[in-house]
């Protein structure tokens, strides 16, 4: 476990998944466009921004099908809402408060959580492609196995750096109700990490 | 576990690949979903051509009806001229006391369209069979495209010369047996 929180960025960022920088510089001319209904111009934007939404879907999920779907709804109903956007926040914001409210949307329709959870608990599912390695990779696997709401406030505050507020809201949870999930969501990870041999 | 315990927790935590990459392309289920008329441009053309239509309709009937009196028979509103439910879109109602009035002035109108000449009363079903074909039509791209302020507003618009167009044959004829009693 020591070795797990000790982990530095030089320990691991080059091996992540994440996509090379794309530019910004047309962004906002594309989103003027899409507005305008303009396809090729969403897409642009999509290619900017799929992986940022992929990743919380799959953080948020730990499901790879599951991620594939929001991230196709989330991106659906951002065009279809492009006129609300008024830029009074970061686009790739605005895209992670609609992939919030299709996760959650999608586990309190389907309850398909419930079938995840289940599966999870009896057998290990192929890793899902995140691109955290080493013991990141066992951190990873530790959120995956939280209970939803822990799970889903730890990934958004701890993971995704947004404030209790920000994910309250994004939530529709009380920011005190955040913060209690973080902190089940902490106990929670320790008692899993110390499970599989880590010391703290 | 300490403080400094969770903070090392949560610095490990930021070290998560925050992107990642789809294994497949999702683009291509994307366009193909919003290919579809959702969101294409005819639709709120359509609707305002639509509701442009209904505006100028309106107030050529309610024109001529205004230079019109009749004492004709009482006859029963076209049945094609059907009044269904009133309707907004599939996420959203309109509230009851809207629907009251609608159906209160839509039991009075057959008496009053009977107090019409032949062509007023025409006139004034075709509008309403108009304005009722202009609010099927907005409810159906609602239907597909429920956030669409545009389209919200044109309804409510809709429904609101419907309303104004019921309340003024009711008014006109009142006019029309107050000038015919004298």
């Amino acid at each position: 476990m020591e070795a797990l929180l000790t982990a530095t960025s030089s320990d691991y960022s080059r091996e992540m998944v994440s996509a090379p920088p794309k530019s910004v510089a047309g962004e906002e001319a594309w989103i003027g466009q899409a507005q305008r209904s303009d396809a090729r111009a969403f897409e642009a934007l999509y290619r900017l921004h799929v992986d940022k939404v992929y990743g919380l879907c799959l953080r948020m999920t730990g499901n790879v099908s599951e991620a594939e779907d929001c991230t196709q709804e989330t991106f659906i109903q951002a065009w279809n809402k492009m006129l609300k956007f008024r830029g009074d926040s970061a686009f790739s914001t605005w895209l992670h408060r609609i992939a919030v409210n299709t996760v959650l949307g999608r586990i309190r329709k389907s309850k398909r959580e419930q079938d995840r959870i289940q599966a999870v608990n009896d057998a290990q599912p192929a890793r899902v492609a995140t691109g955290d390695t080493g013991e990141l990779r066992d951190l990873a696997e530790a959120v995956d196995r939280l209970p939803e709401r822990a799970r889903h406030v730890f990934v958004l505050h701890a993971v995704y750096g947004y404030s209790h507020d920000e994910a309250a809201e994004m939530m529709g949870i009380a920011a005190g109700t955040s913060k209690a999930q973080l902190h089940r969501a902490r106990r929670l990870l320790v008692q899993q990490l110390e499970e599989q041999g880590f010391e703290a | 576990m300490t403080e400094k315990f969770d903070d090392k927790l949560d610095r490990a935590a930021r070290e998560l690949a925050t992107e990642i990459s789809p294994k497949r392309d999702l683009w291509p289920g994307i366009a193909e979903a919003i290919a579809t008329p959702k969101r294409s441009r005819w639709t709120p053309i359509l609707a305002q051509a639509a509701a442009i239509v209904l505006l100028v309709g309106t107030s050529s009937a309610v024109t001529y009806i205004a230079t019109k009196d009749s004492n004709g028979p009482i006859v029963s509103v076209a049945p094609e001229l059907v009044f269904e439910q009133a309707a907004f879109g599939g996420n959203y109602h309109l509230g009851p006391g809207f629907q009251d009035a609608r159906n209160s002035l839509r039991d009075d109108l057959d008496v009053e369209l009977a107090r019409l000449s032949d062509e007023a009363r025409e006139d004034v079903q075709a509008n309403l069979a108009l304005i009722h074909q202009v609010i099927i039509d907005i409810n159906v791209a609602l239907e597909q495209e429920p956030d669409n302020v545009l389209l919200q507003q044109k309804l409510l618009r809709a429904y609101r010369e419907e309303l104004s167009l019921l309340r003024r044959v009711g008014g006109l004829t009142r006019n029309v047996m107050r000038r015919n009693d004298i």
